[in-house]
């Protein structure tokens, strides 16, 4: 009875080390899963929204991106090369455009095609309200690459698959 | 045994081994029927209307394709990235078919085809173009909206995750 005792102990210690392990060193996954944690997160907007708050976003997701990011969108002029600045520029206006938003992601496939360098697979959901009142409702398929630049994942291209083709 | 006792022991029956494998099992089997084979799902939008209501719920009904391959006016649905997110449209036509719309009606390969779920006024003109290769064309039964709004093409056949149930 006593061996049992002291056997469930050592199960118990040896699961919570493991649970403390994952928490205080996560894997390089979930290290990039974070960053689309935190985009969703930053890129999100609820109505009470005030000035500074908009204004740190812009900040925050700004640093989420490499100096020069690409985009890859199909049939749309908003294809190309943009530095950190624009993109928290062009974020800021499109979020000032919104009385609500929320980014959602779904179904992210990590893998690392070669060293610091994460290449991700998911699918995008935006909806919301513009100012105007329309409904905002888009899902896109995305493919993101996301490189390690001084410990952090940072997005440097974000390409929109073409799901249903006209 | 009395039926109160036998009531009883129906829903707080005594937890063996034996009762436990058994729930284990039960938990195991529909966690992968569920979960791989009859996807459960929500309707949200008003694409597919009169056909699917939006809020409704169905189930995605993976083998339907395993023997066969999806017919013109089948209700398919279609991934993104993986199977939380999936559109729900009705082929059209099909690989090497040519597709055009004029004035809301169907054409495929030149010949109008008979859509009786599609009950809500349509004025639609897409120029033809054909199916490409392994892919079939899907739209939405609701064409009240303009055709820059509705989100319809030819989808890689690899994307079809199956059938709604019902």
């Amino acid at each position: 009875m006593v061996k049992i005792k002291y056997l469930f102990i050592a199960a118990l210690v040896v699961i919570l080390g493991i649970v403390i392990a994952i928490t205080v060193f996560p894997s390089e996954e979930k290290r990039v899963k974070k960053q689309f944690r935190l985009l969703s997160e930053w890129v999100s907007k609820s109505t009470e929204e005030n000035a500074f708050t908009m204004l740190q976003r812009m900040k925050d997701i700004g640093s989420l991106f490499d100096a020069h990011c690409e985009l890859k969108v199909p049939d749309q002029s908003l294809s190309g090369s943009y530095t950190r600045e624009e993109i928290s520029t062009y974020t800021g206006s499109a979020r000032s455009q919104v009385s609500q938003l929320d980014l959602k992601f779904y179904d992210l496939q990590v893998v690392f095609p070669e060293k610091e360098v994460a290449k991700v697979t998911l699918t995008a959901r935006l909806t919301g309200r513009s100012t105007a009142g329309e409904q905002i409702d888009e899902t896109r398929e995305l493919e993101c690459l996301l490189r390690k630049i001084e410990r952090k994942w940072l997005f440097s291209q974000i390409e929109v698959i073409e799901v249903l083709k006209r | 045994m009395d039926v109160h006792q036998k009531i009883r022991q129906f829903f707080f029956p005594p937890v063996t081994t034996k009762f436990l494998i058994r729930v284990s099992l039960v938990a195991l089997l529909a966690y992968l029927f569920f979960g791989y084979l009859c996807i459960p799902f929500s309707i949200r939008g008003i694409s597919m209307e009169p056909t699917y209501h939006n809020g409704g719920v169905n189930f995605c009904w993976r083998l339907r394709y395993l023997f066969s391959e999806p017919k013109r006016h089948d209700v398919v649905a279609v991934r993104f990235a993986g199977s939380k997110v999936m559109l729900l449209k009705r082929v059209i036509a099909r690989e090497g078919e040519q597709v055009e719309f004029r004035n809301g009606k169907l054409f495929v390969d030149g010949r109008e085809i008979e859509e009786p779920y599609v009950r809500y006024p349509c004025h639609w003109n897409l120029s033809p173009r054909q199916v490409e290769k392994d892919c079939i064309y899907v739209v939405g039964d609701n064409r009240s909206m303009p055709i820059e709004s509705h989100h319809f093409g030819q989808a890689s056949k690899r994307r079809i995750m199956g059938v709604p149930l019902w």
